[in-house]
């Protein structure tokens, strides 16, 4: 079937020596993983509650997927048929156990009202419908389905041999996904009645699969832009940026400011659950101080590698790595000791930050539903002692999590790991350049996936709004969720736009690729954490 | 001489080219030659390479330089139409949105507790631009316009280089030619003669979905072969479909009219108030509705029944109606997740009124002279009567019990002291009030017995004050559904298809050759897609060996 003949003077390239043909067969791992997932399903509902919990098979899928980034790595840099096995097995249980984790805490949550329901003598016929207890009912549940959304993915894409090595980028991020998870806590609450509704399986469902296919275009880019020459000290610079702006946030900015990292405490409430006190921070020893020595490296790298990258100065090059790998070292020193000092801190009362106070008081009398009219009257002398003798009542009681800041802990986790990767992707960078696809291949895989997320952004809006019509009368109300996702759609949009935009294409193209995954983070953190809006609940 | 036509960049390119010539300058000779190129080769080239030729073939060919107003025009709609001017539109959007999210807007809730923290000049700067109500600003508006007319023109100006791919087929290939498309290759077939040896292709083609087009000339047989060629159209209609949406926008903004009822059983309202957000106020507006609307039943379905009525811990909320209007009584219930049509109007549950109330209280009444005591169940709003005819109203149900001005009322809207008020009247009409409380008040001068009996509150079914139902009628909700399918439809079509073609020349192998059999022809293929390339290259692989005959997988 190759070409016998060819005409003198003709010139026939030669096929390409042949990719294994597409068949049923190459998306095996991720049907079997579905079929396995669905017998777990069927286990848990055999074996009632004395099954495994959900957030244990969440952290056996976390350790896969961390494992599987490790092989993945390693075939990356030293290619060896057996890391990719073991890297893309791995890669499959940990997809197996997030799903798994996923559906059998729909059964747990079905149970969890069963008995809330039978304590009270009613009969299980008054239970809402099996889809009322589908795991998209907060951001833990969204998490979870994310991360699956980016493993299965990742293991579509892997029936093209070419692009294996995609889970050495995909899996790290479904991996800190996780740790988010694990940081907001897995408790189930219950529904609000607005979301019980056939439309939010529909809706979230697509929105976590969209999600999961835009991490991957993400990656694409990344791995484009590398491929396609971009320095990896100008990517450091980036990494750089983001870093400090995290360091800078965290702890209402105190860091920078005061050398301190408070960690939010939790009042417990009579009735078992926990209340957060973003306000009331206690002091975490070490932390403070290493974090802001890690912005400062980084600034360091910043103005090193602006320096390089300026005038081709190799000196400033060389202190530009030393400085970014002293920073990996400063912020896993500072994430250890935030970490284990939350665990085992405490007399949580006596570390509070005073400087605080005035907001907290502020807090206080919006508790007690005071306008903000008549907040703003009262004299902040008399917000800190109102906050102050809170503390001295309640002081001992306060405890200390690290499901108090998700967000602060995955962001600082997320630095770490843009960190790393820079530092990875800095080792023998030609060598990694040559060992990835072609740059035409990667382009038509961003561009693929960039599709998919477009269209699923669209159905992601469109589901949306025919949610809100039929629920509250107005399809669309510019609410920051919903704007938020129109962003990213919108930026998606401009992607596939500058493709045939003259002089927009190659490079420039991909930038938006990467900016309408940054657009979907900050859709499905920052607005849930920063904004308010109809969304709040997730 | 000049043809000049907007909006089609073949004529305009063979259009300059004459008016240098006429014009007697010197002619450029490679912008023509290159240009021509183009035009030749755009025939087999992806729409998105074929998109970007056109606008490279607008910028290589020389401007002409006449300053009469019809190029100036066509600059204008040149820019207005470019996909350029709809990129940066969109950028504006998006950073109008970004602003949008970060500025809380004056109709979110806790708007007047951000309002609050704003400095003077913040408020004044931010107010003075708009941007506490950026989406209704009138650049925000002149935006979606000028992005619209964007979409409109841009579409106008593809549509005749997509009608040329779908209808101006190209029918023969060279050699050389086909070795430069997007996938290529090569197979050798044993066939009797020329006519086995195409059937075989164009069969081949066909298990694959192709339709094919034979041209025999010059001794050799081409096979041109292609699917999906509507797929260049769906880009046409995924921007209908958006303009279908932003129309119903525009209606819903224009026309749309909505409010709130909050309605108690037994209420009746044939008025909704409407909320108009301003800077510091929030002012209410009544609005006539068509019907008038009677409340004759709440109900809130709890998760723990002996729980607060909170969102939390509700599983959904009901009220059932009566409509009222010129063509009779309609009975309706509302629920949550469930509204209610009726004349154009949309009925919601919006939100209810946080204060503790029952649906039903059930009552233990002992009689004073002894005797069985007797349960009974009496509804909100409503009566029983006792088997010796005394009869028991239900006057109201206060959830805190506390007497003000020797009234009965509420402490708090919780179920802290929960007490049903009566009306007691007895068989020959004498009536009095009576309390019934679940536990009796310390030191209370209650629990005596009024007109014969003693009423203990023993349960009741909780259910808020007041429901709010929100009443919608909005025009423009069809053609934005419309939109919305539409673009589900075509998005899945521009995503999952593509238009590819297949060209093959089939010719005798070496015919020059005399040692080589005669029986043996060569197939040179070449192929493009518009989309999904990888998944093309894949399937043109298969036709190769369908057409050689080799099916087995390839180990790799």
């Amino acid at each position: 079937m190759s070409a016998t003949s060819i005409e003198p003077n003709a010139v026939v390239p030669v096929r390409p020596q042949a990719e294994p043909r597409i068949t049923l067969r190459s998306f095996l791992p991720a049907i079997v993983v579905l079929l396995a997932s669905g017998l777990m399903l069927m286990l848990r509902v055999q074996f009632g509650g004395r099954f495994m919990p959900d957030s244990a098979l969440m952290m056996i899928a976390l350790a896969c997927y961390l494992t599987a980034a490790v092989f993945h790595l390693m075939n990356l840099y030293a290619p060896s048929a057996m890391a990719l096995r073991v890297g893309m097995w791995t890669a499959g249980l940990g997809v197996f156990f997030n799903l798994s984790s996923w559906l059998v805490r729909w059964v747990a949550a079905y149970d969890r009202e069963l008995q809330i329901f039978q304590s009270q003598g009613r009969s299980p016929s008054e239970l809402g419908w099996v889809f009322r207890y589908i795991p998209f009912a907060n951001l833990y549940d969204l998490s979870l389905a994310f991360a699956f959304g980016a493993g299965f993915t990742t293991l579509l894409i892997a029936h093209r041999k070419n692009f294996r090595f995609l889970g050495a980028i995909t899996l790290p991020l479904a991996a800190l996904i996780l740790v988010l998870a694990r940081f907001i806590g897995s408790e189930i609450n219950d529904l609000q009645p607005v979301l019980d509704s056939y439309w939010r399986p529909i809706h979230v469902g697509i929105a976590s699969l969209s999600y999961g296919v835009a991490l991957v275009c993400f990656s694409i880019g990344v791995v484009y832009l590398i491929k396609d020459g971009v320095k990896i000290e100008a990517m450091a610079i980036w990494a750089a940026l983001f870093g400090l702006a995290v360091i800078a946030t965290v702890s209402k900015g105190s860091v920078f400011l005061h050398l301190q990292y408070g960690a939010s405490t939790y009042f417990p409430l009579p009735d078992g659950r926990k209340m957060p006190l973003t306000y009331l921070r206690a002091d975490i020893p070490w932390v403070g101080p290493a974090l802001a020595l890690a912005g400062f490296m980084l600034i360091g790298v910043i103005v090193a590698f602006g320096i390089y990258l300026a005038k081709n100065n190799e000196t400033a090059k060389l202190w530009g790595h030393r400085l970014l790998k002293g920073s990996l070292v400063v912020q896993a020193c500072a994430i250890a000791l935030l970490v284990s000092q939350v665990k085992t801190m405490t007399d949580i009362g006596s570390k509070l930050d005073p400087r605080n106070y005035e907001a907290f008081g502020k807090w206080l009398a919006e508790q007690d539903k005071m306008t903000p009219e008549q907040i703003a009257q009262i004299p902040a002398a008399d917000l800190i002692s109102h906050a102050s003798q809170f503390v001295a009542a309640n002081g001992s009681k306060l405890i200390l999590s690290l499901n108090a800041n998700p967000v602060e802990l995955a962001a600082l986790i997320t630095v770490l790991t843009a960190t790393l990767f820079v530092l990875i992707f800095s080792f023998r960078t030609e060598r990694l350049r040559q060992a990835l696809p072609a740059l035409d291949k990667l382009d038509s895989l961003l561009y693929k996936t960039g599709s998919v997320t477009f269209a699923m952004l669209a159905m992601l809006l469109i589901t949306g709004a025919i949610w809100a019509n039929e629920s509250w009368g107005k399809y669309w109300q510019w609410d920051s969720k919903e704007t938020g996702a129109f962003v990213a759609w919108l930026t998606y949009g401009v992607f596939l736009h500058t493709r045939i935009a003259r002089g927009w294409s190659g490079r420039r193209s991909a930038y938006f690729a990467l900016l309408g995954f940054l657009f979907i983070i900050f859709t499905y953190l920052g607005v849930s954490y920063l904004l308010p809006g109809l969304h709040s609940y997730a | 001489m000049r043809v000049y036509k907007y909006g089609n960049p073949r004529l305009r390119l063979i259009g300059n080219i004459s008016f240098q010539c006429a014009a007697g300058q010197a002619p450029n000779v490679s912008a023509p030659a290159i240009t021509v190129g183009v035009i030749q080769e755009r025939n087999f080239m992806s729409a998105v390479e074929e998109a970007q030729n056109s606008q490279t073939g607008n910028v290589t060919a020389p401007k002409p330089t006449s300053t009469n107003a019809v190029p100036v025009l066509n600059r204008v709609l040149d820019f207005l139409s470019s996909v350029r001017f709809g990129v940066f539109q969109l950028m504006i959007v998006i950073l109008l949105a970004l602003i949008g999210m970060i500025i809380v807007q004056q109709n979110v809730e806790g708007f007047d507790k951000y309002y609050a923290t704003l400095t003077p000049s913040q408020k004044m700067l931010y107010g003075g631009l708009g941007m506490f109500d950026v989406y209704h600003a009138w650049y925000f508006h002149l935006l979606l316009l000028t992005l619209s007319l964007n979409i409109i023109l841009a579409s106008i100006d593809r549509a005749p280089i997509t009608w040329r791919i779908i209808k101006g087929r190209k029918l023969t290939a060279s050699r050389v030619w086909l070795n430069a498309q997007q996938a290529t290759g090569t197979v050798s077939i044993a066939s009797l003669n020329g006519e086995a040896a195409r059937d075989r292709v164009v069969g081949a083609l066909k298990r694959f979905g192709f339709k094919s087009t034979v041209t025999e000339q010059a001794g050799k047989t081409y096979v041109f072969a292609e699917r999906g060629a509507w797929n260049r159209l769906t880009y046409l209609a995924v921007h209908v479909a958006l303009l279908t949406i932003f129309t119903g926008g525009f209606l819903t903004a224009q026309f749309s009219r909505d409010g709130n009822m909050p309605l108690s059983p037994g209420e009746a309202a044939n008025q909704v108030s409407q909320l108009s957000f301003g800077l510091n106020t929030v002012s209410e507006v009544q609005v006539a509705i068509p019907f008038t609307v009677e409340c004759t039943d709440i109900q809130q379905k709890l998760i723990k029944l002996d729980g607060p009525i909170t969102a939390d811990n509700t599983v959904d909320w009901s009220t059932t109606v009566k409509i009222k209007d010129e063509y009779g009584e309609t009975n309706a219930v509302v629920s949550l997740n469930k509204p209610y049509d009726y004349r154009g109007y949309r009925f919601f549950q919006a939100s209810f009124i946080d204060l503790g109330n029952a649906r039903t209280v059930t009552l233990l009444v002992t009689p004073e002279r002894g005797g069985a005591a007797q349960t009974v169940v009496v509804p909100r709003n409503g009566s029983t009567t006792l088997a010796d005819g005394t009869r028991l109203d239900l006057k109201s149900f206060q959830p805190d019990f506390t007497l003000t001005d020797g009234q009965p009322d509420t402490k708090s809207g919780e179920y802290n002291n929960p007490a049903a008020v009566l009306q007691v009247t007895s068989p020959s009409g004498e009536a009095k009030r009576a309390f019934a409380f679940k536990s009796l008040p310390e030191g209370a001068p209650v629990g005596n017995a009024v007109l014969g009996y003693k009423y203990k509150l023993i349960n009741f079914e909780r259910a808020s004050f007041k429901h709010v139902l929100a009443l919608s009628k909005d025009p423009g909700k069809t053609f934005v559904y419309l939109g919305f399918f539409g673009l589900i439809g075509t998005l899945c079509a521009v995503f999952f298809f593509s238009h590819q073609r297949i060209w093959a020349l089939i010719e005798p192998k070496n015919a020059d050759d005399s040692q080589s059999p005669a029986n043996e022809y060569d197939v040179v293929m070449g192929g493009n897609t518009n989309r999904s390339k990888m998944g093309f290259e894949d399937r043109f692989h298969k036709i190769e060996d369908a057409i050689t005959g080799n099916n087995q997988e390839v180990q790799s």
